[in-house]
């Protein structure tokens, strides 16, 4: 993970213990400023990125990367794993599964079992693979929908 | 007011921010929970909780324990299930507002920022903005409601299928869909 740039943390029982786990990284608040991100090299978010808007947040994640600055999300919001490169499933304190986002979320069974649940284009498209009806995930609903009805 | 708007249908969610009021530096023991073995089993929490600090706990088990709080309110007004909650959690959570409504009388107010943990709970939906109720209704697939609030996923998807022509049937069920689209494209 150490080579990682942008990260997702999902757990199934979230606490405030798992940010023990990267020391190195500094927890923002709540009430941050685009521009206080810019002076630290490793930031971390704990679960006060979800009540922001996808848009808001992948503006936040893109103003961190052409900084230059590794950042963790740590969030219950699962399609909010999608805007990173790398995510990490947590199951209580002990990591599960880690990896390229969507190559970890193909476990869908692994996921769900531990109970929590896919992004929404991710599971539709397994589900509709299962059915033979597409080959691959589809992230986005415009392809999806020509795929689907050409 | 909130307490007005729940009479007429039991359980309603209220898309707004939720803040808990749950003392984090007390023992769970010393909380003012009522039968509190019962109501910590009710919520699916282990007795030996009663001795944990809030501020020690899970996000999901500061949740259960607050729950654990209000059960026998008359009117249970909670939230965040979404930023607490992990999915199974949230589903459980669900249920147990549906019996407690039903068997119970409860009136349930459940307050979240994220519209789809009312999916197959509440009767309406109103949208609270600095206090005052912005927009109400029961549809999910109102569409004057995602000028309040973010649009779920599976709602976002079923609409733009539909831009042109009704190719699917409005559902915020998964599996409901995949059968529908399977219909559809066979």
């Amino acid at each position: 993970m150490d080579k990682e740039t942008d990260v997702t943390i999902v757990s199934t029982n979230l606490n405030k213990n798992i940010l023990t786990k990267y020391p190195n990284y500094h927890v923002i608040d709540n009430n941050f400023n685009m521009e206080d991100l810019c002076k630290y090299t490793h930031v971390i978010f704990y679960n006060n990125l979800n009540n922001l808007s996808e848009k808001k947040v992948k503006e936040i994640f893109t103003f961190l990367k052409n900084n230059h600055i590794k950042f963790i999300n740590i969030t219950n919001n699962m399609e909010f794993t999608l805007l990173t490169a790398y995510l990490i499933i947590y199951d209580r304190s002990n990591i599960l599964i880690e990896g390229p986002t969507l190559e970890v979320l193909k476990n869908t069974k692994l996921i769900k079992r531990i109970g929590l649940n896919l992004p929404f284009m991710v599971d539709l498209s397994l589900l509709l693979k299962d059915y033979n009806l597409l080959d691959k995930i589809y992230l986005d609903k415009e392809e999806l929908r020509g795929v689907l009805w050409p | 007011m909130a307490l007005n708007l729940v009479k007429d249908y039991g359980i309603i969610g209220i898309c707004s921010t939720y803040q808990s009021n749950l003392n984090q530096n007390a023992f769970v023991k010393d909380l003012n929970i009522k039968d509190i073995d019962k109501a910590l089993k009710i919520v699916d929490l282990d007795a030996s909780i009663k001795d944990k600090v809030v501020k020690d706990l899970t996000l999901s088990e500061q949740f259960k324990v607050e729950l654990a709080t209000k059960l026998h309110d008359k009117t249970i007004i909670i939230g965040n299930l979404s930023n607490t909650l992990n999915y199974k959690t949230q589903e459980y959570m669900k249920k147990l507002f549906i019996k407690l409504n039903s068997d119970y009388n409860k009136n349930i107010i459940v307050i979240d920022n994220d519209i789809q943990v009312f999916f197959d709970l509440v009767k309406r939906i109103y949208v609270i903005f600095d206090r005052i109720v912005v927009y109400e209704t029961s549809d999910f697939f109102d569409k004057e409601l995602f000028k309040w609030v973010r649009i779920p996923k599976i709602i976002d998807f079923i609409n733009y299928v539909n831009t042109n022509q009704p190719i699917l049937q409005k559902t915020t069920d998964i599996n409901e869909l995949i059968k529908d689209i399977y219909r559809s494209v066979t």
